[in-house]
């Protein structure tokens, strides 16, 4: 089972396949950390864009004297999409976002017809790394969908519990997080919660244990848990956290990151083949780990 | 100013003791709390609660309640209206949240406020003392409107600017926190903030820096930036008030001191007083803290006049 991002980096070398990483418009920071997972021996990068340009860059970087490949499309606009027909048609394993803006690149990827989506939606689980202990928490979904109701949380918790199993948690404990733990009709959240952890009960989501809904005190400290008459295996030991929306799932991750200063690195789940955000609240190193954590998504 | 909740605490002794309803101590990290800070010098406090089990749990921690002004009273609702009424009486200055759950008082303090006509929309201000970062930050609402709407969300604000002033800041830094991301639409939050911003602009809630960001990653990185490396972020940047778009939002942020290296101290501020607002998953340490806070704010409010 991964604890740390150590222990990923580790895993995904261990496969010792090298995956074909399509990247559009990639810049000089892209191709440091490209650069990076190629000599670690994760990826053949593949950049799509102008081939010039790109070929400039390359010259400059330690991508010189590693394998990879230059796809010139000529229009600007024209790279995203090559780069993910690559994807989608087989030639490439995984996408990376370089220089595209979130928004064109986003609604690229999760296009009905010519994108990337496997599921009925997509969800962005943020992985961070505990300081205080060999162990990875999974917070979702961070960035995707903006107000799920119950149906669509039930995908994000199955897309969250497929990760957990990639990362050989095979009976995650989750939190459906709240803004308290008691169910009160007037508080969406808690009822969405309320559903999920019934569902769970009945084994809708395999071994996986969900409890909800839980306030953060409660998912955290299985003292505080107590005190509040909650008796659950779950609190204080969660893998996955279960956000109420994007107004509490995005400030989270976050917060984790720049005042808790926790190390963090994204998946998208949902999609056919792994694409790589490239979030700017991921860290240059945490991006090594993304691409590492792709490399195992690849199946 | 007061930067740190040590600061808190050594101006609680200074200013105590004040006066305090507590709310059902029945349990005993509540009533180690109370004893704490009786001890201390920043409480008098009124027991208001089951007799049998504010006994049993004073004598578990060492605490001779016999010499307090007690009212015995089962009904958790009964006890609420009980202690809120005296603050909004003038009979006493703090009221502090017991182990009872906190709808409770949020519904007392609103009967309250709409029986003497204040118009005050009640909200909660959760500090985080950060270490390192020489000042304190809050969150808010982090305990009474589920969803607000932009009119409540002034009023949240104007409730916390109020506080901060009180506190010593003269012009607090805000920034409303959004779900908004450059992908996904435009949210109800991110319109908010737009109009937020223009009211402070025009000066709506009064000395204050209205911050150009609604996220972490803006408020630390600026709006174009990325995070290379974690030694470079730096705490300062920290807001003084920041306002979350939702409840649920609100106490997932707030509580994370379960988790991060922060410190957190939660106070209602109501038109006639302080009313403390610890979770009933709170140690004494933190009840104490929040105690204190309960004290200094009390003190500054008896000397000023909305």
């Amino acid at each position: 089972m991964a604890g740390t991002f150590a222990d990923i980096m580790e895993a995904a070398r261990k496969k010792a396949v090298k995956r074909r990483l399509a990247i559009s418009s990639a810049k000089k920071p892209d191709l440091e950390i490209i650069s990076r997972a190629a000599r670690d021996g994760l990826i053949v990068p593949l950049l799509v864009g102008d081939g010039k340009a790109a070929d400039a860059l390359v010259k400059k970087s330690a991508l010189q004297s590693l394998e990879h490949e230059i796809i010139d499309v000529k229009d600007a606009g024209g790279s995203l999409r090559a780069a993910v027909a690559l994807v989608r048609e087989g030639r490439a394993d995984m996408l990376m976002r370089g220089a595209d803006d979130l928004k064109t690149f986003m609604n690229a990827v999760l296009d009905v017809k010519t994108g990337l989506l496997k599921d009925k939606l997509a969800s962005y689980v943020s992985v961070f790394q505990l300081q205080k202990s060999d162990k990875l928490i999974l917070v979702t979904d961070t960035f995707v969908n903006n107000y799920p109701g119950v149906t669509e949380k039930r995908l994000i918790l199955e897309q969250a519990i497929k990760l957990a199993s990639l990362l050989g948690i095979e009976a995650p404990k989750v939190a459906v997080l709240a803004a308290i733990e008691q169910v009160n009709p007037n508080i969406p959240s808690t009822l969405d919660a309320a559903v999920l952890s019934k569902m769970s009960e009945r084994k809708q989501f395999g071994n996986a244990v969900v409890e909800g809904p839980l306030d953060i005190d409660c998912a955290l400290s299985h003292v505080a848990a107590g005190r509040k008459g909650i008796k659950s295996v779950v609190t204080g030991n969660v893998d996955i956290y279960l956000v109420p929306d994007i107004e509490s799932g995005y400030p989270l991750a976050q917060s984790l990151v720049f005042v808790g200063r926790m190390e963090m690195a994204g998946v998208l789940m949902g999609v056919t083949k792994p694409v790589i955000l490239n979030l700017p609240f991921v860290s240059r190193e945490n991006r090594i780990v993304e691409i590492a954590l792709a490399c195992m998504n690849c199946g | 100013m007061i930067r740190s909740l040590d600061d808190v605490s050594r101006i609680a002794g200074e200013k105590g003791p004040k006066k305090l309803a507590v709310l059902a101590p029945e349990d005993e990290e509540f009533m180690l709390a109370v004893k704490r800070s009786w001890e201390a010098g920043h409480i008098e406090p009124v027991l208001i609660g089951n007799s049998e089990m504010m006994e049993k749990v004073g004598g578990k921690v060492g605490f001779d309640i016999s010499r307090f002004e007690r009212i015995i009273e089962n009904d958790r609702q009964k006890i609420s209206d009980l202690g809120i009424g005296m603050l909004f009486s003038g009979k006493l200055s703090i009221v502090s949240k017991g182990q009872i759950p906190t709808s409770y008082i949020y519904r007392s303090i609103i009967r309250a406020e709409g029986k003497a006509a204040s118009g005050m929309t009640v909200s909660v201000i959760s500090f985080w003392e950060i270490p390192g970062l020489g000042h304190l930050t809050a969150f808010t609402d982090t305990g009474v409107s589920i969803m607000p709407d932009y009119r409540t969300k002034v009023n949240i604000l104007r409730n916390a600017v109020f506080l901060y002033h009180l506190l010593g800041y003269e012009k607090p830094r805000i920034v409303a926190i959004s779900g908004q991301r450059k992908f996904g639409g435009t949210l109800d939050s991110y319109r908010d903030y737009k109009l937020l911003r223009k009211a402070a602009d025009a000066g709506e809630f009064g000395n204050c820096e209205f911050v150009h960001a609604t996220s972490f990653a803006e408020i630390f990185l600026g709006p174009r930036g990325r995070l290379r490396d974690y030694r470079d972020i730096d705490i300062a940047k920290m807001p003084h008030i920041i306002l979350v778009p939702r409840l649920d939002t609100g106490n997932i942020l707030c509580k994370l001191d379960f988790f991060l290296d922060v410190t957190r101290c939660s106070v209602a501020v109501t038109s006639r007083g302080a009313v403390c607002i610890p979770s009933r998953s709170d140690f004494s340490d933190s009840i104490v803290t929040e105690l204190a806070m309960g004290v200094v704010v009390a003190d500054r409010l008896e000397k000023e006049v909305r």
